[in-house]
């Protein structure tokens, strides 16, 4: 009960107005399994938001919330690399305040894991192979 | 040492040391400027949401949307719901071998917490949907995992841990050792790592889940 009223009731009512009303703060409840207050700190490419609220433990102050297109179909591996950092707590910086994130050409676009769809990773030999079928009518 | 204090040259490079150094500081504040030339642009909340709400697009709940007739629409929200109950409640058998097997433990644990997710540790294989194999499979080991897979009822699902059960990892080339379960078992999700963090196997458990819910039993039978 005491993920869902935070420290006191007001906060309970802020957090339920933040999300929304009480109507869409069922519907996050359902999504995420938590109604949470915090300051939005950014968003990344992919539509994803973060935020923080210092007021809760460290691992439970950062968080991010995905992108609502995506409804139930949300992933760890969809959070971009230089938020990443900021969320498991390897900087206090966020993307946009840290001057020494370096931004080369030859660096990829960052994909979620797409292992199960049709973009999943193959892999593919190019020895030949040892093993020769038989085939009879020679 | 001693010779420095008559060598003349090396006494004049002590004595550009400091200089250097001056040099070294002064090029401090070319290099932050050309760390803040490489730097990411900005990202402010107001900047990006509009552009980005639109690329991406609204992803049902279920992944079965083309349907030809009614009946089959039927079919597939009462698959929709076969595999919610599936999803929900994965019941792993605890089939602990190695190191992983403590990872395993980490995961039920109250920090990663695995029964927010429906998967609860079982220890008879007839109650249990999920064979979590986390360790080296050695060939002695081999028929009782074998038999703890054929005593499992259907559905069943397999997740190999750590890179022992994926393709005999460390002891690849022992003499004792299954090289990877998949020889005997069939194997739904790979969990790469020696071992793998408690993380990423809650994240197999969860590809599994997704995995599961792609499961289209009555529209297959339909079909058929």
């Amino acid at each position: 009960m005491e993920r869902i009223l935070g420290h006191t009731i007001s906060d309970f009512i802020k957090a339920i107005k933040q999300n929304g009303g009480i109507i869409n703060s069922i519907k996050v409840l359902h999504r995420m399994d938590a109604i949470k207050l915090g300051k939005l700190v950014g968003q990344d490419e992919f539509g994803n938001k973060y935020y923080e609220n210092n007021n809760n433990f460290v691992c439970r102050n950062r968080w991010v919330v995905y992108n609502e297109q995506l409804s139930l179909n949300y992933d760890a591996s969809q959070v971009p690399p230089e938020w990443h950092g900021w969320l498991h707590y390897k900087t206090d910086l966020l993307p946009h305040q840290d001057p020494s994130r370096k931004k080369y050409k030859w660096m990829i676009k960052h994909t979620p894991n797409y292992s199960g769809t049709e973009l999943s990773y193959v892999p593919y030999s190019t020895v030949k192979p040892k093993i020769e079928p038989w085939n009879p009518k020679k | 040492m001693l010779r420095s204090l008559w060598n003349h040259n090396i006494q004049h490079g002590l004595k550009l040391i400091p200089h250097n150094t001056v040099i070294i500081k002064s090029c401090q504040n070319l290099l932050l400027e050309h760390i803040k030339l490489l730097a990411t642009k900005s990202i402010t909340p107001e900047s990006t949401e509009k552009s980005v709400q639109k690329k991406i697009p609204k992803q049902p709940f279920s992944p079965f949307q083309n349907t030809s007739s009614n009946f089959e629409y039927a079919l597939a929200r009462l698959d929709d719901l076969i595999s919610w109950g599936r999803s929900t409640s994965m019941w792993p058998i605890t089939f602990g071998l190695a190191c992983c097997a403590v990872e395993m433990m980490h995961m039920a644990a109250p920090r990663y917490d695995m029964d927010r997710y429906g998967v609860v540790f079982r220890a008879a294989p007839k109650q249990t949907d999920v064979l979590i194999v986390a360790g080296t499979v050695t060939n002695k080991m081999a028929p009782p995992l074998r038999r703890t897979y054929d005593q499992m009822l259907d559905p069943k699902f397999v997740i190999s841990m750590g890179s022992c059960a994926n393709g005999g990892g460390y002891y690849h080339y022992s003499y004792s050792v299954l090289r990877g379960c998949d020889r005997i078992i069939p194997v739904d999700i790979y969990v790469p790592g020696c071992p793998p963090t408690a993380e990423a196997l809650l994240y197999g458990v969860l590809q599994l889940q997704k995995k599961v819910r792609r499961m289209k039993l009555a529209l297959i039978w339909y079909r058929q």
